[in-house]
């Protein structure tokens, strides 16, 4: 979308407008008065409303929701799925494996709050933990502490491939490309007006990386309501995504809040205010619904102040296992929504 | 009577002055004029508004006894997100984000955007305009930072013995806070 600011100076056409506002302003009191004289419960005329937003098109939803189950513990976080089907949950400070079904297998210490994870063909798991990576063996033994090299880093999102690991840090505003043995090898993401790289505008801590079979990284924007596509070298191939309350746009102050894929590259893009789960083709066409606004009405009173906790701590999360199912994280509720297709993949 | 909010701090007359700077619409002119004007002598306690308990029900548009609310938005720079779709300036599904009237919140056009840098836009409260009806303050704090809340205008409140807004508040936010502490500033998102 433009910008158009040109109403930043005081100018005539403000003036005359100013003008024309005053007498709006009045009949808005009048407008309101009049409600409020109707009696107590009469509709407020100025009420903010997003309720057409909040309820799903039966025809767009192409999933259905087969169980779901409560993480254990506060803070459930993030997921990540592991090689065996079952799901590594960041909760508190801890990542929890769970089952597909909802047992709990085991959990792993760490130390400081578990943000995400990635976890390597061989099983090895690289955990966000506040400001650094901690790194273990399939089995869960602790191998590494890599630090990351920023000073104000919160690292949530990791994305792992052959020879290199992504750290989205929400604090220092980009993607660290590290190898595997921790050593930071690049930047990905900062503004650089050369390369046409935007920068990440970040109005909240929710900053995620995923790697896919092209070996492009898909990166969201959520300030700028857009999935970004980057080259393992930084290189801004392409982008995509649009503002707004509709279906198939970004909702809210910084939206997609977090990714996931599907094994055919479609992205599948979680939103927090409006909590939904979205399908888009890779080069951003909209393809349908995972789970909307009323799957989640926890999750979307206290986005909007009025539900449990902090508005910070409600968002979603997904991750897809192999057989085209999508888990969804709660953040709120701590309860994971399997939802399958209605239609085979 | 209420706790304070951990999420808002109550400031005196100078700091809300200075904060003017950061915090858009409190620097409508004559302002200390106004409340030295009205709240010098005996008065020690005037009416303020908790931010963390305003539920935006509507109600200071239209309780004041003022012919137009002493309640206004007022803007926290520090702690808006500077989000593009800002909720609490634009329509929940605008045509396109600028500054046509078609896309904006306020049914008085009482906010105006003005673009500093990418990403950052300051906003500032036409006090004028704004008739304190809270729409904009439910937008951005349904699904932005809450950097958009009500105060009680000192220069305008006329400190009734019992406000009239206080008294079918719905969130139970008003209170009576200090003369030299007379602002309640948000310091936090939410
Ligand atoms: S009357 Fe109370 S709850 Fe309603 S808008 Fe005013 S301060 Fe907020
Ligand atoms: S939306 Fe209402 S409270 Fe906000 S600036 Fe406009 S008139 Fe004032
Ligand atoms: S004390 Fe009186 S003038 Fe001030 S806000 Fe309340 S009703 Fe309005």
């Amino acid at each position: 979308m433009k910008h158009d600011d040109s109403s930043n100076r005081l100018t005539r056409r403000r003036f005359l407008l100013r003008g024309a506002a005053t007498g709006a302003a009045t009949a808005a009191l009048a407008q309101l008065r009049e409600a409020r004289a109707a009696g107590v419960g009469a509709a407020n005329p100025f009420a903010y409303s997003v309720s057409e937003f909040e309820v799903t098109d039966p025809a767009l939803l192409k999933y259905r929701e087969v169980r779901r189950f409560e993480v254990p513990g506060p803070e459930a976080r993030r997921l990540t799925l592991l090689p065996g089907g079952s799901l590594l949950v960041a909760a508190g400070r801890r990542f929890v494996e769970m089952t597909a079904e909802g047992s709990t297998v085991r959990e792993i210490a760490v130390n400081g709050a578990a943000r995400c994870a990635a976890v390597a063909g061989d099983g090895t798991v690289y955990a966000g933990v506040q400001d650094h990576v901690e790194v273990f063996s399939a089995k869960g033994e602790r191998l590494a502490t890599w630090q990351t090299p920023g000073k104000r880093s919160w690292i949530s999102g990791l994305a792992v491939g052959e020879n290199e690991v992504f750290a989205a840090d929400s604090g220092a505003r980009l993607i660290w490309r590290h190898d595997r043995s921790g050593k930071a090898t690049g930047r990905i993401g900062e503004r650089d007006a050369a390369r046409n790289v935007p920068g990440f505008v970040l109005p909240s801590p929710f900053l995620d990386v995923e790697l896919a079979e092209d070996g492009l990284l898909r990166v969201n924007n959520p300030g700028r309501h857009r999935v970004e596509f980057y080259t393992p070298a930084g290189s801004l191939e392409f982008a995509w995504g649009e503002a707004g309350m509709a279906i198939d746009r970004f909702s809210g102050c910084c939206n997609p809040c977090n990714l996931a894929l599907l094994g055919n590259g479609t992205v599948i893009t979680c939103e927090k205010g409006l909590p939904r789960v979205k399908l888009h083709g890779t080069h951003g066409e909209f393809e349908g619904v995972v789970a909307g606004t009323e799957s989640f009405p926890e999750n979307a009173k206290t986005g909007a102040g009025d539900g449990p906790g902090t508005t910070n701590r409600a968002s979603l999360d997904a991750v897809a296992d192999a057989t085209g199912r999508i888990h969804i994280l709660d953040t709120v509720t701590r309860r994971v929504h399997v939802m399958e297709p209605k239609q085979p993949t | 009577m209420a706790t304070e909010s951990t999420h808002s701090n109550a400031v005196s007359r100078r700091d809300f002055l200075r904060g003017g700077v950061r915090v858009a619409g409190m620097t409508g002119a004559g302002l200390l004029a106004g409340v030295l004007t009205h709240k010098a002598g005996a008065t020690t306690h005037v009416w303020q508004i908790d931010p963390a308990k305003c539920v935006r029900c509507g109600l200071c548009a239209t309780e004041c006894v003022l012919e137009q609310s002493a309640v206004k938005c007022v803007h926290s720079h520090d702690i808006c997100g500077y989000c593009e779709l800002c909720t609490g300036y634009f329509e929940p599904q605008p045509n396109a984000l600028n500054t046509g009237a078609e896309n904006q919140l306020c049914p008085t056009a009482a906010i105006i955007r003005k673009f500093i840098e990418d990403p950052y836009y300051e906003y500032v409260i036409d006090e004028d305009l704004c008739i304190g009806c809270g729409k904009c303050v439910e937008g951005c704090n349904r699904f932005g930072n809450g950097s958009l809340y009500l105060q009680v205008r000192q220069d305008r409140c006329v400190n009734c013995n019992e406000c009239s807004i206080a008294r079918v508040c719905a969130g139970d936010a008003f209170r009576r806070v200090p003369v030299d502490h007379a602002y309640l500033l948000k310091t936090k998102p939410h």
